[in-house]
């Protein structure tokens, strides 16, 4: 009987150990992952300009060397923005709208274009073979208004970090805008579930920042193209957000670990079922889908320091 | 010889729905301050603090449906005083427990009688989730003891009826009738003479089952509402909550 006791004694504190391991192996990696984007960081990314207008190759091309450093170019201005104006085509030079004519390119280097590319067709496979189905079978038992609930719910767990990268952008309006959506989605939005604080008659409207938009403002130019894996595209200025994210996003400190996972998991299946198919519509339409991933996402952010480095006002004439 | 309780019924709101009229949601948060006064061969007096959270859903300004989660606590006055000389109570003699959850489930409806009055009723009901346990300690003969008091399965029911005016800028009075019914039970963890409790269980319940209720909901900017409420059955309560249409 006693040896029986103490055998399952003996079990009970082999499995505690072995989740104190799992546990202590978990934060290594966490730990060794921030260092080295951290580095990564400091050795690359500080030393290039957001908006580059060296050498540039088109969105289609793919058969530049890997080994030299490549700048993509993108046009800022994707067709959907174009203003529809006939009344103003009057010869070939009009046809187009002022944004094209004063045409900005959007470069990234992409030195790391073999591990990239690895990484693309890694995170294209967790999406098709896991992700993508396990989205559909959710989105067929949960309906879209509830999902929509979730996806507000997380959004609202991550004020601490727009309300810090709008501290630290010295945005207060920003800041206070976000105090206030936080406590009034949580309050009256059933601790976030519900979003009134973007309703027309409150019209606190979410700030569209992060930590890598807060370093860009400062002149951080966002480095070289990397996708890591699982999380996606980046660049080592945008990654800092990772790092982040894991000290001010409520969910890194849910404990144990395979608590935190499944929450991370639940968010990012819910976030996934809401936007089924953009993914599969952009990698059709490409020629080659990895450059053409690589271009959107420097449009996109780059679009997003625009946005935040320029006031409404300011924006105004550009939007014409 | 402590035979009766009762819960905090909250905020019975509006008899009007806030909600669009086309159908819709409206939240709000609320405080409620709840005295109660039992008398039962002896007086108790009953106090809790009550916070909650509110979703509502109503529509044509005729019906709504509304259920609540919050937090309250409980204190109940005297509940450990002695009437044996040879107990004495170090401790406090009152029965104090902090924050516990509750859940509320209400509807109520409205038949306007022309633009500024109607009559309306609704239906409320409570359930405290969580026991409500409290410790008195003493002696008994010379003999120290500590006895823990374990108040479970409290809820209530609340029925009522009112009439509503609705005066200029939007703000709507309303007043009326109610009565109510609510149970618990409570065991101490041992026998102390001279303490109104046992280890077997006490069905505590309310005296006064009847009541009045009065209020106001006033329109703030943006979709909100300041709604302030009192309801006097033995004692006076009193609370306020801050609603927000969809």
């Amino acid at each position: 009987m006693a040896e029986e006791k103490s055998t399952s004694d003996c079990s009970c504190n082999a499995d505690k150990v072995v989740n104190i391991r799992l546990m202590n192996i978990i934060c290594y990696v966490k730990h060794f992952a921030r260092l080295v984007a951290f580095f990564v960081f400091l050795a690359t990314g500080c030393a290039h300009s957001p908006v580059q207008t060296a050498s540039t190759v088109s969105a289609g091309d793919v058969s530049s060397p890997p080994q030299v450093t490549e700048v993509v170019s993108a046009s800022l201005t994707s067709p959907a923005e174009i203003p529809d104006k006939p009344e103003n085509k009057s010869n070939g030079d009009e046809e187009y709208p002022d944004d094209i004519k004063d045409e900005q390119t959007a470069t990234i280097a992409d030195p790391l274009e073999p591990f990239n590319r690895a990484m693309y067709h890694f995170n294209d496979k967790l999406y098709f073979w896991m992700l993508k189905p396990v989205a559909q079978g959710y989105s067929s038992v949960v309906p879209e208004p509830a999902r929509v609930s979730v996806k507000n719910f997380f959004s609202n767990l991550g004020f601490p970090i727009r309300f810090l990268s709008c501290l630290l952008q010295a945005d207060f309006r920003g800041a206070s805008t976000e105090l206030g959506r936080f406590g009034i989605n949580t309050i009256w939005g059933i601790g976030g579930l519900m979003d009134p604080a973007a309703n027309k008659e409150l019209d606190l409207q979410k700030q569209d920042t992060d930590l890598g938009l807060t370093l860009a403002s400062y002149g951080v130019g966002h480095g070289f193209y990397i996708v890591w894996p699982v999380l996606g595209p980046s660049s080592p200025r945008d990654s800092v957000d990772i790092i982040g994210e894991s000290f001010l996003y409520p969910v890194s400190y849910i404990n144990p670990w395979y608590y935190w996972l499944s929450v991370r998991s639940s968010e990012v299946v819910n976030a996934t079922s809401l936007r089924i198919g953009d993914y599969e519509s952009l990698q059709k339409a490409a020629i080659d889908p990895y450059v053409a991933f690589r271009d959107a996402y420097i449009q996109y952010r780059l679009k997003k320091v625009k946005g935040r480095n320029q006031s409404p006002e300011k924006a105004k004439p550009q939007d014409k | 010889m402590f035979q009766g309780t009762s819960a905090a019924a909250g905020l019975f709101g509006p008899l009007q729905t806030v909600s669009r009229d086309a159908g819709g949601l409206n939240t709000a948060i609320g405080y409620w301050y709840h005295e109660d006064k039992i008398k039962n061969g002896s007086e108790y007096i009953i106090r809790q603090n009550e916070v909650y959270s509110q979703v509502s859903y109503g529509g044509n300004s005729r019906w709504e449906i509304y259920g609540r989660i919050g937090v309250a606590d409980l204190k109940i006055f005297d509940a450990f005083s002695s009437t044996n000389a040879a107990t004495n109570i170090s401790s406090s003699s009152d029965f104090t427990e902090n924050w516990k959850f509750f859940g509320t489930l209400g509807a109520k409806g409205f038949l306007p009688i022309n633009k500024i009055l109607g009559i309306g009723t609704f239906f409320q009901g409570t359930y405290y989730f969580n026991n409500f346990t409290g410790d008195a300690a003493g002696t008994n003969a010379g003999a120290p003891f500590t006895a823990d008091l374990k108040v479970h399965n409290m809820w209530d029911v609340n029925f009522g009826i009112g009439f509503q005016a609705t005066v200029p800028y939007g703000i709507k009075l309303y007043a009326g009738p109610y009565i109510y019914y609510s149970e618990a039970k409570a065991c101490l963890s041992a026998n102390i003479p001279g303490i109104g409790f046992g280890r077997e269980n006490v069905l505590l319940k309310n005296k006064t089952i009847a009541g009045g209720f009065i209020g106001t909901d006033i329109p703030l900017a943006k979709g909100f509402h300041l709604n302030i409420e009192g309801q006097y059955s033995e004692r006076f309560s009193v609370g306020a909550a801050i609603s927000y249409t969809y």
